[in-house]
């Protein structure tokens, strides 16, 4: 079923790095038009799998996977329309095809849950979700911060110049973006500490009693937690805004990333449901 | 109705002839005015920049036309025709087309794809629009010339990079701030370039522009002209710390700014970004000090290397802009070739209409016994079973391959149902409508088998 929506965004990424290189207004009028199609039938596969299963289908790793990639389309093309800022897409689409894929190609089957059968559970996730939809934004607006820098200081303008808005704005739209994924990585560490403290006393699952500190994906969280809050940190404190928060906000992404396709899949005991 | 333009240009006229005719010394409206009452009553648009003045109208004989208006520019610019003639160039029907269509994507510039022709030929038309100087014709090719100059700026780069040092002094800083309003600009140096660079970051509305020279005095003068503030020379460092811009333009033997003081005032500023451009001979700026982190330093070098590979880079798109311009004007002489049967589709649907009404009106006692109902149900059927006979032959007369082909059907046409006496035949602008008009004195003889 992930299958149509994973066509569409590979139809949508053609577009954006068709757009990209010609920047023909028609063609990305038609990368717009197919990401939002796919954005669409993308939420109406979630909203079968919620009819199917009870609750959001955020339990297993490919379906939050799923999920990541649904919000984080959404959230593309909410800041697309209102910064009326194209360019970006043929950085985030091909994310999202890569992810998508690794979602689709995966076991999709789903067993229920009786210790997810709480609305802890779904801002637990939804926030955590939307916190790395956040940092995925402001990796791909640092990578194209980092081109454009690269360009001007060596003085030899031309692709990456001609597409891209300027530095201040690329820098200010990481800035927000780290923010807001802050906030809500915070808040999904927060709930999840709380649910887990409520839990853990009488619980019967063998997976929520050894959660800990060192549960691979807790403790890899926690340490993009400490990324993103050093780079907020340096960035009013200490003067650390482009090229280094730039850095910063990709190195937190590949954290974020490995948190959610190899520990996902592979690593983790405690925290895999 | 025929397109013709007359104008002189930076390809066929010296500078100072091109001054000598500029329409804007008496006006662009007092020269239509004089066109209106002198050789081009019906439509006209006067197009004048710094590099060329062009007459566009429209007319029945371009021949006599031509000449009327060689005679209007030399009265109009007390030029001497003998004087003018050899740099006048004229056009015709699809080559006014072509060369307007180039005009305003910028292919026929001094500085090929400069963005200011497109906004000076739409207010060329837009001012003789509102003199009610332009018909049917001057109308579609301006607006037709509006989407070719949009369409090639969009799909070529024709019109990309910065092609003066000021302008890519100006772009690069965009490319760095987002705007350059609310930017603080501190220029070192008074002389012509630092005068020349500054005028051109005022006009992009920064927030303050601080001057600063060794003679204080020539500072105050060019703040004076920019509307800035002269500072002391001995204050670069603390104006350093504030500012966004930089322009260097001294005569200056040695660097004035080394990379030793750039460093500390980065550390100071916290690495706000600092844009520098050195347009000083020998560099004012140490180049060290282009490579510390948020510092983008550029020199004259640097810019003018900028301006030629875009110059080189815009002769690339030429190509792919002429065919864009080439397409355009096929469609555009395919519209003027439809133009031309429009007299005879007329002149076919009123014959067919008069014989329509005579046959109403001969039938009128039958039909007056009829309920209002059936009589407006016959007039109905007629009136379709007119429109739908003259619809194959009026696609076929408007769709003719070339002009040769159309004026063959046209003829035919006019000999087949013999329009030639229909004396409301001749009127090209009129929409072909079937429902319009009364029987004319000439049908009403038509013979009609019932």
């Amino acid at each position: 079923m992930d299958l149509l929506p994973l066509l569409l965004y590979v139809v949508a990424g053609a577009a954006y790095a068709v757009y990209f290189a010609r920047r023909s207004a028609r063609v990305g009028r038609l990368a717009t038009a197919s990401l939002a199609a796919a954005a669409l039938i993308h939420t109406f596969v979630v909203g079968m799998r919620t009819v199917e299963v009870g609750y959001v289908p955020f339990v297993g790793t490919a379906a939050a996977i799923s999920a990541f990639v649904w919000l984080l389309a959404v959230a593309y093309l909410y800041t697309e329309v209102t910064t009326d800022e194209r360019a970006m897409g043929v950085f985030i689409v091909p994310l999202l095809v890569v992810l998508q894929a690794v979602s689709a190609l995966s076991d999709g089957s789903i067993e229920p849950t009786p210790v997810l059968d709480s609305p802890w559970f779904f801002f637990h996730v939804s926030s955590l979700l939307f916190a790395y939809a956040a940092f995925a934004l402001a990796c791909v607006v640092g990578i194209t911060y980092v081109l454009l820098f690269r360009e001007l200081k060596s003085k030899r303008l031309g692709f990456f110049s001609a597409r891209l808005p300027s530095l201040q704005v690329l820098d200010a739209m990481n800035g927000r973006a780290v923010g807001v994924g802050w906030l809500f990585l915070t808040a999904g560490l927060a709930v999840g500490a709380v649910w887990l403290y409520q839990l853990q006393p009488d619980t019967a699952d063998p997976r929520v009693r050894a959660m800990s500190f060192f549960d691979p994906k807790i403790f890899v969280v926690l340490l993009s937690w400490l990324v993103y809050s050093f780079e907020l940190y340096a960035r009013r404190s200490i003067g650390w805004s482009g090229k280094r928060a730039a850095w910063l906000s990709a190195f937190g992404f590949s954290i974020v990333l490995l948190n959610l396709v190899p520990i996902g899949y592979f690593l983790t005991d405690s925290h895999n449901f | 109705m025929d397109l013709l333009l007359l104008g002189v240009s930076h390809h066929t006229a010296p500078v100072d002839l091109r001054e000598r005719v500029d329409f804007t010394k008496r006006g662009v409206i007092e020269a239509l005015r004089e066109l209106a009452t002198g050789p081009a009553p019906t439509e006209a648009v006067v197009l004048t920049t710094c590099n060329r003045a062009e007459i566009y109208v429209a007319c029945e004989d371009a021949v006599s036309m031509r000449a009327d208006l060689a005679r209007f520019m030399s009265r109009f610019h007390d030029v001497p025709a003998p004087d003018l003639a050899p740099h006048l160039y004229a056009h015709h029907d699809a080559d006014v087309a072509r060369h307007l269509f180039r005009v305003a994507a910028g292919l026929d510039s001094l500085v090929v794809g400069e963005p200011q022709i497109f906004g000076q030929v739409k207010e060329a038309f837009s001012t003789a629009s509102a003199q009610r100087r332009t018909g049917a014709l001057l109308n579609r090719l301006f607006t037709r010339s509006f989407s070719v100059g949009k369409r090639v700026r969009a799909e070529t780069g024709l019109g990309e990079g910065a092609v003066s040092v000021s302008y890519a002094a100006i772009s690069l800083a965009r490319k760095i701030f987002r705007t350059l309003k609310d930017r603080a600009v501190l220029v070192v140096g008074a002389g012509e370039m630092a005068e020349l660079t500054a005028t051109h970051l005022r006009s992009q509305q920064v927030r303050r522009i601080a001057v600063t020279s060794r003679t204080l005095a020539r500072a105050a003068a060019l703040a004076r002209k920019v509307d800035g503030t002269a500072v002391d020379w001995t204050s670069i460092d603390d104006e350093l710390l504030t500012a966004d811009v930089v322009v260097t333009a001294t005569g200056a033997a040695t660097p004035i700014i080394t990379a030793t003081t750039i460093n500390r005032v980065m550390r100071a500023r916290r690495n706000r970004p600092l844009f520098i451009i050195d347009i000083g001979l020998p560099r004012d700026v140490e180049a060290g000090a282009g490579e510390l982190e948020q510092v983008f330093l550029y020199n004259i070098d640097d810019l003018r290397a900028m301006i030629s590979e875009n110059l080189a880079r815009r002769r690339e798109q030429t190509t792919q802009a002429e065919t864009m311009v080439s397409e355009e004007v096929a469609e555009f002489v395919a519209w003027l070739r439809t133009r031309g049967t429009i007299p005879t589709v007329v002149a076919l649907r009123r014959r067919f209409e008069a014989v329509r009404q005579a046959e109403l009106t001969r039938l009128a006692p039958k039909l007056n016994g009829l309920s209002p109902e059936a009589r407006a149900r016959i007039d109905e059927i007629t009136r379709l079973l007119i429109q739908k006979l003259l619809l194959t032959p009026t696609e076929r007369l408007k769709s003719a391959a070339d002009e040769a082909m159309a004026a063959q059907f046209a003829e035919a046409v006019t000999q087949l149902f013999d329009l030639r006496d229909d004396p409301h035949a001749d009127t090209p602008d009129s929409v072909p409508d079937t429902s319009e008009g009364s029987p004319s004195p000439s049908t009403s003889k038509t013979p009609v088998t019932s």
